[in-house]
Order: structure tokens, then C-alpha cells, then sequence
């Protein structure tokens, strides 16, 4: 799956693979991937892929046969991830070029095989008793481009999004030559809404269908990343890092095995090349740097050596228009355009990994360490009239990690394993007595104090993850899965300038253990089943004064997916989860600075429906089309939301009844030929407050059935991107892309309450985007030119907190992969 | 060709199914009331709330709705204050620097006279023709900051700090829990809390009352005044204060003062006075509120004249720090009785009771916001001499925080 060109259901619109620059620069090099290994969640979703886009008919009769070959390319390399269809039946060549048909009926075929790169082959054949049933094909490399695009123009993800769930896959290494991090690839998929709160680094939420904040969970290669710690997160990866991006909205596939319950993001990085270096710097307005460096080595005999590095720089001191006040009087100045002048950021982060690959213990060994580190200054509190000049937080992160897998354990069963432990520290810093203004004025007061809460407190949560996943695959209609994921939590913590608050220091240690099992069964190429259950327990050990509150809390899950088609172009599917989410570490200890704990806490359940349709046509093979549509029902309850603590100092994590969401999300493409694709989609969320009662004594609540403020409900994208070939020289390319972003206007507050006119709320938002690319050498040196918000919009994802002003970046890129 | 449009009707009909299910939620409109009476009302939820200002002619009958009507404040948690003939809506920004925007009545709507920005505070009170503001810092070692706005210019005209780590003289800081003017000074009752970790507004020292007594404008220090029959005076965000027309100012105690999260005060919920013209509590005066009451504690009070005050009070079951007290009574303090008041909602009905409420100071009368599990709300007229308590305006949408008059 990790691999262009695999499990495109044939004959599918799909299946007419497009090659991108990029793809058909790789094509030589990904003979040298043969070995590859697969990540367990990779594999898993082959397995699920097979079970739902497998055509194969269930062998009716009983004579029938085994046919296996191999497929290699004219110079003898195995070709690893192409497509051989016999008759109704398909297969994927393996690491080592081979497929095999178990059950084939004994008649005469067409074989056809196809890979990006190479001239496809068709010939007929007779498989019968007689026939030998091994057959070793070559084939042979294309000099000519394939001329035919897929519409979507996201041909490697096509598959994932075919799944039974309701999943977006973005082909991340079509934004390689973009200034995004992954938080903006998301912003445009349809059902998300990435809101930030400033410029680069600064806070972000992601909605997902109405789900935010810890309902969401995000994976790396299908490893939690929860205890990443704020040096790797979506807002300062860089989107160069991911292969793939996967969007799961609503019911998480079980191999995913964590609690999320709102939807879950997985970012493959993938490992398509086993020597490359991919290396690019950006630069840009607001004294914006980032770079990324991408490489791998691998030695014939195994030995393997991975490297990324990415660091994110910016001044974020954008223009903003402010109700400026006099820092003594407190009189406003309204609509003073000032810069920003305390909202740095910067972070560095390094992954390395050493290991072997393909040996007779492994298909891959991996020992790494991720090494991050970042700072942030924190220019404003939740509104932008509060000014800060000082405050900043730091963090870093140290954690060694290791990589297992191992195919075949026994015939058909796989093994993957995963483990690490973050040793890093966060820090809070806030000990300069001041008061700013936005011209950057400030009062120095005398004594100890801050500019909100006097803290140098640092600690660190010593969270570590194992993943473990075992998948077993009895033949081609049953296969079954097992996963487990453990993770730990232990925070120990002190404060320099407040060193007796390490006497109140309380015992904060979860535990949570996630099992998973799972069972995936297709009849035949029509109809796909995906059964799964989870089983969470958390066990949580909170200091209350002198002794230790131990709190065990467990809870069952369980869901289904499925899938039919129709024809080749219609796909229906619909999927259910009961999903339980456990309250997070934070949630129940806090964090000591603005987060009061709740150990009362109650595990969070949902019921999610998703109903999904993908329907493809083209006209005169050159105008070609797709439509998805997603529906999607949640109803949450035990909902764990934040509110301010009795004192209104602190957020405190608290249960409510829940809320329901029904919407859903619309998307259309269109391609012309090769070089026009554009597209739009548009999501709509109807999120409904389910609290009857609310507060202490519980009263009726008056916006009981109201639609829940504050969020966004109405939102979507456009895009429009033209490509030319061979501009200038053969082999040097032209794409011209244009992105808008359309934000319906919302209410801050309930919306049935107060008059109209006179109501608070975040009004319509409507930026463009544009980009300009020209790759050189088929790819080797890319140059990018881009600008965001090109009409200087005033842009708010949170009431009063200003987004960037227009801006400008250029990126430059390298990239070569080389034979080993 | 035929199959891609039979198909695309497939694909519309499900888009078409998909999407015709919602509903829309049409809201019965109340027009907008006039009247120079302002009735503060926050509509019961846990995300996402703001306050609505709304104006009535008068508490004792009709109905008011924050359904489509009331003037939106951004957020709440919001603290009303109304002197100079002008209305103050002040944001408790947790910490962060806020908006204070200002309104009087013109022709019984409100109108919007200005903004200006001050501090989060957590007492503020009129004096003189200012309104005094402090912001009351929560980690020892630092000062709190006063600011003083001229109510005319509504503007920040002097500023300064004030020294709360060394006012208890135990090593724990100071926290006042309210401000108010008595004569020329400002007096400011606190409590004593460690001002760190775990225990932040716990205290070792829970059997004592404070006032430090500043002079105005220069606020200085005269004097702090200590009384150790009573734990300390008033509560977090709670005046513990009443003047009297002769001067005399009482005080009470709710003993609620904690250590560890457990009530830790021995002394119980009492009312004690500052003689007219003297900075000391006046050791011959002593009215055992707790016992009067059989066993409540005050957690708020009302001022109304005459010597009469209107307690809310919570039995020893219900005691909290931070909740008013749902059990109404008048006390008086001349005579140093309690009376329950009738006619109040059955207590099992009352989901809660305004703690910010209006008196025309006639020594009779006072108008108290009810909020019933129903969640209609309503302003109760309690009569002091009856001890009686009357439904009056019905206010349908939310629990009205406070009732003030312009």
C-alpha cells in the first residue's frame, strides 16, 4: 500500500494511474524499494483493501488451480507493487516481485500487468492443468509518458479513501514543493478545520465533523502520538515528512488502536527510497525559515541508516489591526494597524534511525531517537486586547524509539512492534512584572509577579507507548487482527522560583491498556465486511493530600464497516463505532499552570454512523470526474468539554451530557487531460447541544437543542491547478495552483440568545491562495513561489485573534534518490 | 453512458437523502422591555456563554426573555457595578486584561457610552467619584495592584500597588475578599490563604477576621484591625459589609476558611461591628448568626436600611465556599434577630439564587433573582417586615446574575 500503483481496483477510474513529475521521477528507484518494509498499519490496510476491492470470485468449483510468477524489469530487478490481473482476479507483486493466485479456474486469460514506468504487458494465456502454472514476466521500462491522469489527482491515496470507513487520504508528496505544514495540508480537506490562533507554531485545534481538542487523536506510522510532547506536532511538521496523510473522520479503524472518538489523522512518512536525499529550505515574509532535510542509506546487506531533520523559524510579527490601548489610562485607540512584537517561534527536531532490513530475524529492526526542541513567546491571551511581552514556553523532547517487524512468522501471520518513551520537558515561563501595549510600551511593577501567573514550572510527563500487532491472514476472504497498545504516564515536575511547591507535589501516573481485535471477511468483489471490538482500561493514581486515590476504569467498544460496489464507479459504505474515549492525563491531573485536574473524570462514549458514496464518470476520456459524499451522525455522551474552575482561574475537564452532530461533506474534482485539475468541496456540520440540565443544582438549560457556538458550520475549499510539461527544456516543468478557503461567519455565543444586531461572532472568511512551481531535471530542483492570503484579508479562526496578513515565501528543493 | 447517468442519479438521490434532515429551531420573540431597572441574566450552559443585559420598568410583574433579545456582553463571568448614574460591565478575564464597557439609560434602553481597558480584578467598589479597583495576586510574595477610575472620564487616572504578603504578619498572604468606602477610608476585609501549590487558597489560620484600612485617594495602609471571635470576613468576591446610616459597619462571617480542602475554622458564622468612627471591632457586639439561625452559616447579604439585612444562608449539609446560600432570612442587626422568610419556591424547586440583587434601601425591601430547576427564573420582592417573599418579573432563559437600577 505504501507504493503507487497497488490494489487500484481494476479497470476503475482510479486505476488509470497518473504519474506525476515526482512519481515518474521515482520510477527507476522504486525497483530498489523492493524490500521495503511495510509499517503493520500499512499492511493491515492492504489486507483490508484486498478484503473490500478484491474481485475475486469464491471459487465455485473445485478443480481449480494455483498460479504464481514473478515480475521484474528488463534489468533483472524485481518490481515490487504491480498490478496482475487475470480475467476477474487481481494481485499485487510482493517485496520480491512475486504473486500468486490460490484458486484460479482452469480456462484461457488475458494476463495484463501494470506499473508506473513501465510499458504495461497483456497477453492471453491458458491456465489449465496442463500449463505450467509459474510464469516469470519482464517488463520493460517506458521511455513515453503515460498519458492518462487520474481526475483526482491523489492517485497513491486513491485506495486508502476506497476504504469501508469514512477516510480522506491526501498525497502529501504532491504539496512537497509547498511552504505547508501538516496542520495547513489538513485545513483542506473536507469535514476539517484547522484553527489557529496566530501564525507559524502558534496553538492550533482541529475539528473533525464538529470533534476537537483530545477527541481527535493524531498517529505517526500508526503510533500514537499523544506523548509527543509540543516539539512534534501538526503544526510544525513539515509536510515534506509525510508520504500520505489519512483523515479518518468518525469510526476509527481498529489498527488504530487508541481511544480517539471523534476521528483519528495518521501521518505516513512512509520509506519509498532506501537512498535518497530530499532537502529544501523556505523563506519568507515575517522573517519565516524552514528547512528539511530528508535522507536514507542503505547498504546491501541490510545495514540501514534514516535521517530527518526539519526546523521552523518565524518572527510571526504580522501586521494586525488592534483596539490599541493607552497602557495608563486604558484608554482605546480603535483600529490601530500595529506589528506583532512578541510571537517568535522556532523549533528543531531531528529523527534518526539505524537498523537492519530484509534480514532472516526482521523484515525491519529500527533503533531511533527523536530529538526536538522548541520556543514559543506568547503575544496575546484569548483576546487580543491582552498583551504580553515576555511570557514564553519552552519544550523539548527525548525519545528513543524501536521498530520491529517481521513477516511470516508463521505462513500468513505478521508481527509489528513498537516502542517509546519520551523524556522530554515542557516549561512554562512568565516572571517579568509588566504590562504591555501594543506598541510594545510597557509598566515595569515592583515585587514578584507576572504578567498572568508568576510560574517557571517544568516538568516533564515521562510517557512512554508500545504498540504491538499481529496479523493473521487465513485466506483471501478471512483475515484477523490483534493489536494492543499500552502506554504510561508518570509526571514529576518542580518550579525554580517556587521551590516549596515541590512539597505539594501529588502523585500524577495513568495507565492505559488498549486491545484490540478485529475480523475482516469479503464475499467477493461486491460487498466487504470489517468487523473489530476494543477493549480500553485506564488505571489512574492521583495524590489528593496524603494519600493515593487509585481509580480503574474500563470500557467496551465495538464497530463495523463495510462496503459495495455497485459497479466499478459507484461505491457505497457505511460504517458504526460505540467508541469510548478515557480521559486524558491532563484532563485528570492538570497541568499545574492553567489546567485544573478532575480526577471524577468519566470515560466519554459515542455512537458514530458514517454513510459514504464515491462515484467517478468521465466524458470523452478527457474530462473526467468524481463526487464523494460522507454523512455522518455522532451522538456523544459523558462529553468531556472545559470550562473555567469555581474561582474562574484555571480550565477544569468536566462531563456533559453530550452533543450530537449530523452533517456531511461533499466533494467534486474534475481533470482535463493532463494539465488542468480542479476542485471543490464543501462541508456542512449541524452540531446540536444535548446538556438538558446544566449547572449545580441542575437547572433547565435554555439552549438545550440550540446549535453549539463557536464553531464553525459551514465551511469548504476550492482549488484550481494547471500543469505544463517540458517547459523551457525537456524535463523541466510548469504548475500554476490557486487555493481559497471559505469560513461561513459564526456566532461566539448561543445563537438563539440576545438581539441580533448587537451579538458577537466570527465573521465570513474568504482567503486565496496561490502558488507557483517550476521543477527542473524532472524533479531534481523544484523552485516554488507562493502567497497566502493574496488579498490581505483580515482572518480570524478565534473571535479577535488576527491570522497573518499577506505573505510570501519561496521554496527551494533537491531531491535524488540514487541506486544502492 | 447510460449506466454513468443511471448512476449519477444513485449518487444524487443518496446526496439528496443525506441532506434534507435537518431542522430548524424558530425562537418565540419577545419584544425588548424598557425601563431603567437592569436585570443581568446568563443562560445555563457549560461552553460558549455570554451575558445578556436586559431593562424592565419594573421586578414585580411581567415576563422577559433572552430569547433573540438582550444585549450581548462578550463572555461572562462578567461583574456588574453601577455608580455615577452609569452601568459598568467588567470582564473576569482570568488574569488577562480586559474590556470595561460602560452605559447608561437613555429613554429606558441602554446605551452604550465607552470602552476602556483595565486589569481582571477581583474587587472593585464606587468611592468617592471613582471606581477602586484590585487586582489581588494568588502566589506569595506579590502585590497587589489598585486602580482608580474616574467615573466621569472613564479613565484610569492613578494607579499603584499594595503590599498583601506582610498584611497577616503569619506568613501566609492576604486576599481581600471585598472593598467599601466607610466615611473618607477604604476598608478591605481579607483572608489568609498559603498563596501556593496544592493549597492555594487554603490557610493555617482560619479562626481570625482582618480589615486593613486604607486611606483615599493615596491608598495607604493606616491600619489592619484583627479579630480572632469570628474566622475571616465576608468570602472570595463577596461583600462582608454593611453600612449603616449612623455609620456603624457590620460584618460577617461565613466561617468557611479551609486547610487541605476541609473546613477548618472553629468559629462559627457570626456578625460582628466597626463602631461609626473607629478603626476596632467593637468587643460588646456579637450576634451568634449560627446559632440564631439553627446551625446556618451567611454566605451573602443585602443592606436594605433600617438595620435590616437579607441573608442568604446554607445549613451545615450545604455549606460550601463558594455557593449562596438558597435559605433566605432578614436579619436585623440593632435588634440581633433572624427571620426566616415565607413565600419563597420549595427548596427542592430552587436551582439557585442571584448574589448581586437591588434595594431601594426603604429598610422594607429588597428584589432577589430565583432561578427554579425549571429553568425559569424569577425576581422575588422580599418584604422585611412581613418576612415575606412575593413572585414578581419572570425572566425565561437563563439565571439572572444580578438586578441593579439606574
Amino acid at each position: 500500500m505504501e507504493r503507487d500503483g497497488n490494489l487500484k481496483p481494476w479497470g476503475s477510474l482510479f486505476c488509470k494511474t497518473a504519474e506525476t513529475v515526482v512519481q515518474r521521477f521515482y520510477k527507476r528507484q522504486l525497483l530498489n524499494d523492493i524490500k521495503s518494509y511495510m509499517q503493520i498499519k500499512q499492511l493491515l490496510l492492504v489486507i483490508l483493501l484486498i478484503l473490500f476491492h478484491n474481485q475475486q470470485l469464491v471459487a465455485q468449483q473445485n478443480a481449480t488451480q494455483k498460479f504464481s510468477g514473478t515480475v521484474s524489469s528488463d534489468d533483472g530487478l524485481p518490481i515490487p507493487g504491480a498490478t496482475v490481473k487475470i480475467g476477474e482476479y487481481i494481485r499485487v507483486t510482493d517485496n520480491k516481485g512475486e504473486f500468486s493466485f490460490d484458486q484460479i479456474i482452469p480456462k484461457s486469460y488475458t494476463i495484463s500487468i501494470v506499473y508506473i514506468g513501465f510499458k504495461p504487458i497483456r497477453k492471453s494465456i491458458t491456465i489449465g492443468e496442463k500449463q505450467k502454472n509459474r510464469i516469470e514476466f519482464v517488463m520493460d521500462a517506458t521511455t513515453h509518458e503515460l498519458k492518462n491522469v487520474d481526475v483526482v489527482g491523489r492517485t497513491k491515496v486513491t485506495e486508502v479513501n476506497r476504504q469501508a470507513f469514512n477516510v480522506t487520504a491526501l498525497d502529501a508528496t504532491k504539496m512537497h514543493n509547498s511552504t505547508l505544514d501538516i496542520a495547513g495540508a489538513l485545513d483542506r480537506v473536507a469535514g476539517v478545520r484547522v484553527r489557529e490562533t496566530g501564525g507559524l507554531g502558534s496553538n492550533f485545534n482541529l475539528s473533525l465533523n464538529g470533534f476537537s481538542g483530545n477527541h481527535i487523536r493524531f498517529f505517526l506510522d500508526g503510533v500514537p502520538m499523544d506523548n509527543f510532547g509540543s516539539s512534534f506536532q501538526i503544526n510544525n511538521i513539515p509536510i515534506n515528512i509525510a508520504e500520505r496523510i489519512e483523515v479518518y473522520k468518525g469510526v476509527v479503524p481498529m489498527w488504530l488502536g487508541a481511544d480517539a472518538l471523534g476521528g483519528a489523522v495518521n501521518i505516513v512518512t512512509g520509506d519509498r527510497f532506501r537512498n535518497y536525499i530530499d532537502v529544501s529550505y523556505s523563506i519568507g515574509s515575517f522573517n519565516t525559515h524552514r528547512s528539511v532535510i530528508n535522507a536514507a542509506a542503505t547498504s546491501k546487506s541490510g545495514f540501514t541508516v534514516q535521517l530527518n531533520a526539519f526546523q521552523n523559524f518565524s518572527d510571526n510579527n504580522y501586521k494586525v489591526t488592534v483596539d490599541a490601548s493607552d497602557i495608563n489610562t486604558g484608554q482605546y485607540s480603535p483600529g490601530t494597524r500595529v506589528k506583532r512584537f512578541h510571537d517568535q517561534y522556532h523549533n528543531e527536531t531531528v529523527i534518526a534511525n539505524v537498523g537492519v532490513v530484509d534480514k532472516s530475524f526482521a523484515d525491519k529492526l529500527l533503533f531511533g531517537v527523536t530529538l526536538g526542541q522548541n520556543y514559543k513567546e506568547i503575544q496575546t491571551g484569548a483576546r487580543m486586547v491582552s498583551v504580553f511581552g515576555q511570557w514564553h514556553r519552552r519544550g523539548n523532547m527525548i525519545m528513543p524509539t524501536l521498530k520491529y517487524q517481521k513477516k511470516d512468522l508463521i505462513k500468513g501471520l505478521d508481527l509489528n512492534f513498537n516502542a517509546n518513551y519520551n523524556f522530554g520537558k515542557e516549561q512554562n515561563i512568565d516572571t517579568a512584572y509588566r504590562r504591555y501595549d501594543w506598541f510594545g510600551n510597557y509598566k515595569q511593577y515592583e515585587g514578584k509577579g507576572s504578567e498572568r501567573t508568576r510560574t517557571m514550572y517544568k516538568y516533564g510527563n515521562n510517557a512512554g507507548l508500545a504498540t504491538t500487532m499481529l496479523n493473521y491472514k487465513l485466506n483471501d476472504n478471512h483475515s484477523f487482527a490483534l493489536s494492543n497498545v499500552f502506554s504510561t504516564f508518570d509526571r514529576k515536575g518542580s518550579d525554580e522560583i517556587n521551590p516549596s511547591n515541590n512539597a505539594y507535589e501529588q502523585k500524577q501516573k495513568t495507565n492505559k491498556n488498549i486491545l484490540g481485535l478485529g475480523y475482516m471477511f469479503n464475499t467477493a468483489d461486491h460487498w466487504s465486511l470489517n468487523l473489530f471490538s476494543k477493549y480500553i482500561i485506564q488505571n489512574s493514581i492521583v495524590g489528593q493530600q496524603n494519600l493515593n486515590q487509585t481509580t480503574t476504569q474500563s470500557q467496551f467498544g465495538y464497530g463495523l464497516a463495510t462496503s459495495y460496489n455497485f459497479n466499478r464507479n459507484l461505491q457505497l459504505k457505511a460504517s458504526y463505532e460505540k467508541a469510548n474515549r478515557m480521559p486524558e492525563a491532563t484532563e485528570i491531573f492538570g497541568d499545574v499552570e492553567n489546567f485544573e485536574g478532575n480526577s471524577n473524570l468519566k470515560p466519554e462514549v459515542s455512537d458514530n454512523v458514517n454513510v459514504g458514496l464515491m462515484y467517478s464518470f468521465s466524458l470523452q476520456d478527457v474530462n473526467r470526474f468524481s463526487i464523494s459524499a460522507n454523512a455522518i451522525y455522532r451522538n456523544a455522551s459523558n462529553f468531556i468539554y472545559y470550562q473555567f474552575n469555581q474561582n474562574q482561574s484555571k480550565l477544569v475537564a468536566g462531563n456533559r451530557d453530550g452533543v450530537t452532530n449530523f452533517g456531511g461533506d461533499i466533494e467534486a474534482r474534475y481533470s482535463f487531460k493532463d494539465w488542468l485539475t480542479a476542485g471543490v468541496n464543501v462541508t456542512y456540520q449541524n452540531i446540536i447541544n444535548q446538556q438538558e440540565y446544566e449547572g449545580n443544582p441542575p437547572v433547565l438549560s435554555p439552549v438545550y437543542k440550540d446549535r453549539m457556538p463557536n464553531i464553525p458550520f459551514l465551511y469548504g475549499n476550492g482549488d484550481v491547478a494547471f500543469s505544463f510539461k517540458n517547459v523551457g527544456k525537456k524535463g523541466n516543468n510548469l504548475s500554476f495552483g490557486y487555493n481559497l478557503l471559505y469560513v461561513h461567519a459564526f456566532y461566539l455565543y448561543w445563537p438563539s440568545r440576545g438581539t441580533s444586531g448587537d451579538k458577537y461572532g466570527i465573521p465570513k472568511q474568504l482567503s486565496h491562495d496561490v502558488n507557483l512551481l517550476y521543477s527542473l531535471k524532472n524533479g531534481r530542483y523544484n523552485i516554488s513561489a507562493e502567497c497566502k492570503n493574496l488579498n490581505d484579508a483580515l482572518l480570524y479562526d478565534n473571535f479577535s485573534l488576527q491570522k497573518p496578513s499577506r505573505a510570501f515565501y519561496l521554496k527551494l528543493r533537491y531531491f535524488i534518490n540514487k541506486t544502492a | 453512458m447510460k449506466s454513468t447517468l443511471k448512476n449519477a442519479c444513485y449518487a444524487m438521490a443518496l446526496i439528496a437523502g443525506i441532506s434534507s434532515c435537518s431542522k430548524d429551531k424558530s425562537n418565540d420573540l419577545i419584544s425588548e422591555n424598557k425601563g431603567n431597572y437592569i436585570l443581568t441574566v446568563t443562560p445555563v450552559a457549560s461552553t460558549g456563554v455570554a451575558d445578556y443585559l436586559l431593562t424592565a420598568d419594573n421586578l414585580e410583574s411581567g415576563t422577559l426573555s433572552t430569547a433573540g433579545n438582550g444585549l450581548e456582553q462578550d463572555g461572562t463571568f462578567r461583574y456588574y457595578v453601577t455608580t455615577n448614574n452609569k452601568f459598568f460591565s467588567m470582564l473576569y478575564g482570568q488574569g488577562n486584561p480586559g474590556a470595561v464597557t460602560t452605559y447608561n439609560i437613555q429613554n429606558g434602553k441602554l446605551s452604550k457610552l465607552s470602552n476602556f481597558q483595565t486589569e481582571t480584578v477581583q474587587a472593585f467598589a464606587p468611592v468617592n467619584n471613582d471606581l477602586l479597583l484590585v487586582k489581588i495576586p494568588r502566589t506569595y510574595g506579590n502585590k497587589a495592584n489598585w486602580y482608580q477610575v474616574d467615573t466621569d472620564k472613564l479613565l484610569i487616572t492613578s494607579e499603584g500597588q499594595l503590599d498583601v504578603a506582610n498584611l497577616t504578619g503569619n506568613g501566609e498572604t492576604a486576599h481581600f475578599s471585598w472593598l467599601k468606602q466607610v466615611n473618607n477610608k477604604v476598608f478591605a476585609p481579607y483572608f489568609s490563604i498559603k498563596a501556593c501549590c496544592a493549597d492555594g487558597f487554603g490557610t493555617n489560620y482560619p479562626d481570625s477576621a482582618w480589615v486593613a484600612v486604607y486611606d483615599y485617594p493615596s491608598m495607604k495602609l493606616e491600619k489592619i484591625i484583627k479579630d480572632n471571635r469570628t474566622s475571616f470576613i465576608g468570602r472570595y468576591f463577596v461583600d462582608g459589609l454593611g453600612v449603616l446610616e449612623n455609620g456603624d459597619t457590620y460584618a460577617f462571617s461565613s466561617s468557611v476558611a479551609t486547610t487541605g480542602g476541609v473546613f477548618s475554622s472553629k468559629k462559627p458564622s457570626a456578625i460582628t461591628r466597626i463602631n461609626a468612627g473607629t478603626t476596632e471591632f467593637d468587643q460588646n457586639y456579637y450576634f451568634n448568626f449560627q446559632d440564631a439561625s439553627g446551625g446556618m452559616n451567611i454566605t451573602n447579604w443585602i443592606y436594605i436600611g433600617g438595620g435590616n439585612f437579607v441573608v442568604n444562608a446554607t445549613t451545615a449539609a450545604e455549606k460550601g465556599a463558594y455557593n449562596t446560600g438558597v435559605h433566605i432570612g432578614i436579619v436585623n442587626v440593632n435588634n440581633k434577630t433572624f427571620k426566616a422568610v415565607t413565600g419563597m419556591p420549595d427548596l427542592d424547586k430552587i436551582g439557585s439564587v442571584t448574589d448581586h440583587n437591588f434595594t431601594p434601601k426603604d429598610g422594607r425591601t429588597a428584589y432577589m433573582g430565583v432561578t427554579l430547576k425549571d429553568g425559569s427564573s424569577f425576581v422575588y420582592k422580599i418584604d422585611a417586615v412581613t418576612a415575606t417573599a412575593t413572585q414578581g418579573l419572570k425572566v425565561e432563559g437563563g439565571t439572572i446574575t444580578s438586578i441593579s437600577k439606574l
